[in-house]
């Protein structure tokens, strides 16, 4: 049974490195919703999953139709979730092939209302308005609900050479946690994802042909 | 239970020689294996319906109708009659043609195709597919149960009066599988009906193909067909065997890696593991197949793929010969040994069939008895009642 007083959220990670920026902007914001989740009375139950991991599986996947026994566990605990996490690093003007390739294999309409926070991370503050011509458009797509802020952390957000990052980084790790926190306790629990539904009876999704068959 | 061949048709370069065959050759290499799945005593033959390269069986009933001329006992079956972008009522007359001239000997199997661009060939969209499947097939349906047929649909001319000739053989129409891979909307069409359910349990893991059949089964109850266990199964089976599984492995794995399906995606032995293939030796194959039971219930037809891929001819005999031999006997014995009193031990059979079978006393697995049953005079007193709808 699911307890109202519990959310599940998954933190997908399209980071390529290992330890990679992409990880560690994405525990951040995992963190700082997890912080408003708890402040609202909720439990948290986080996961983080590193795409990396599946980058096999996620290719045999587009290729074969069907996902490795690994692969599936992933997409179920994103499908049934109540909030998600997607951070990808920008390469080449948006986000990467691995990233894309995770939301192309998960059925559509799966992610349909889900309280998602989009970030990303790049070298340059030049990338950051990948966020909103990409990613957001993405989970658009998929009916996704994107919380306004989205964070995009390059190099000069985590501090450079002999000049300390100013902190808006962290404010905005924060507004954008708490925008999460909030949208996932407005919603009631989504409960386990169940992966085959019963199809609507015969009858009611065609109109019945005249007589029933003959057999009986 | 029955067991045979079911075959895609598609024209594929042999990896192992860069040699690519004919259409003319590949034409006649589905003839000789439908040929030979007889000679070695198998049950079935089931060709598939395609509309575009690399594939060449655009006509099956062109196909089977030539067959049925030069066999004596083998079931004629399709995998699959595109039940979407053909015109129900042609169906319904070809195949009940091909009923007469084959003395009953056909059974087909309805599918809707996955090529976007295929159903605008025909008029027809791909969104629609479903809702294609479920009105056609109805109307299918009365064609072949119904002399007199009015009828309005969303996807065809009406119909006023018609009747579609030949009337099936002897007033009983051909068995109906209804495959799908993915969709539980096709099983519970299947379950609707009474028909059968197909699953070419091939390309999806073993745990999907147990719900599509689970829910098949269930549905089949709900609609009053009889037990859940009593619905009428059929599998499909991807095989390659040699002596040892080495050897296998070794001869098939080109044919794998370049295949048209999963080439280029995971390892042949990571897709054994997640699929159903077996590549090994007879005895793996029985036992993988024996497997399959134990996720879908005892069941009615099992049909293995064999000519594919580029694979040669010859080989594709000697897989034949394999399977005749010493895996579909021990299959046969073993399925049955099994199986309860209550689950049928196949899939229904035309009267007509079953009068020739016991006027020449050649049940299935015997040899043949050397009088061909095209245009044998049928009792027609045996008809009717005694097959399923």
């Amino acid at each position: 049974m699911t307890n109202p007083a519990t959310r599940s959220l998954v933190v997908v990670s399209a980071g390529i490195g290992q330890p990679s920026t992409t990880r560690l902007l994405a525990d951040r914001l995992s963190a700082a919703a997890e912080r408003h989740l708890v402040d609202a009375g909720v439990e948290p139950r986080v996961q983080v999953v590193e795409l990396r991991e599946h980058a096999q599986d996620l290719t045999n996947n587009l290729l074969t139709g069907f996902p490795s026994p690994k692969l599936e566990a992933v997409i179920d605990a994103v499908l049934g979730a109540d909030g998600l996490i997607a951070v990808s690093p920008i390469f080449s003007a948006s986000f990467s092939g691995l990233f894309k390739l995770f939301f192309d294999v998960i059925e559509r309409d799966g992610l349909a209302g889900m309280p998602t926070l989009i970030a990303a991370t790049g070298g340059t503050a030049r990338h950051s308005l990948a966020l909103e011509h990409a990613l957001r458009p993405l989970l658009a797509y998929l009916n996704a609900g994107a919380v306004p802020t989205g964070v995009y952390a390059a190099a000069d957000d985590w501090g450079s050479a002999g000049i300390p990052a100013d902190g808006s980084l962290v404010e905005r790790i924060d507004r954008a946690g708490r925008e999460l926190a909030v949208a996932m306790v407005a919603r009631e629990p989504r409960g386990a994802h169940v992966p085959f539904p019963e199809p609507i009876p015969f009858e009611e999704q065609f109109q019945s042909p005249k007589r029933r068959p003959d057999r009986a | 239970m029955q067991f045979g061949i079911f075959t895609v048709g598609d024209v594929t370069p042999d990896p192992t020689t860069g040699q690519t065959v004919s259409e003319a050759e590949r034409i006649r290499i589905m003839v000789t294996v439908a040929l030979k799945a007889e000679e070695v005593g198998l049950d079935v033959f089931a060709t598939g319906e395609h509309h575009n390269p690399p594939f060449v069986p655009s006509s099956p009933t062109t196909m089977l109708g030539y067959i049925a001329a030069r066999t004596e006992r083998l079931q004629l079956s399709t995998a699959t009659t595109l039940i979407t972008t053909n015109d129900p009522v042609k169906i319904a007359e070809d195949y009940a043609m091909l009923q007469h001239l084959a003395g009953g000997r056909v059974d087909l199997m309805m599918g809707r195709g996955n090529m976007g661009p295929v159903y605008p060939w025909f008029g027809q969209d791909i969104r629609n597919g479903i809702p294609l499947a479920y009105e056609n097939y109805a109307l299918l349906h009365r064609l072949w149960r119904e002399d007199v047929v009015d009828w309005e649909g969303r996807f065809r001319t009406p119909l006023t009066g018609f009747t579609s000739t030949p009337r099936p053989l002897d007033g009983v129409p051909p068995f109906v599988w209804h495959g799908s891979i993915r969709s539980p909307e096709i099983a519970e069409q299947a379950a609707f009906y009474g028909d059968g359910f197909f699953h070419n349990n091939i390309f999806w893991p073993n745990d999907h193909v147990r719900k599509m059949v689970a829910l098949y089964r269930r549905r089949f109850e709900h609609y009053g067909h009889g037990p859940a266990d009593q619905g009428i199964v059929g599998l499909g089976g991807h095989v390659f065997m040699r002596k040892s599984s080495q050897d296998a492995i070794r001869e098939f794995r080109p044919y794998f890696d370049h295949a048209p399906v999963y080439g280029g995606s995971m390892s042949l032995e990571d897709y054994m593991e997640q699929t159903p293939m077996t590549i090994g030796s007879p005895q793996q194959v029985i036992d993988r197949t024996m497997g399959f039971r134990e996720f879908v219930g005892d069941y009615q037809r099992q049909l293995f793929i064999a000519d594919h891929g580029g694979l040669p001819l010859k080989t594709v005999l000697e897989q034949l010969d394999i399977l005749g031999e010493q895996v579909v006997p021990a299959l046969r014995r073993e399925f049955a040994a099994l199986r309860p009193s209550q689950v049928p031990d196949g899939p229904p059979i035309h009267p007509a069939v079953r009068a020739s079978e016991a006027a020449h006393g050649s049940a299935a697995g015997d040899p043949p008895t050397g009088e061909p049953s095209v245009g044998a005079a049928t009792p027609i007193e045996t008809a009717v009642e005694s097959v399923p709808a």
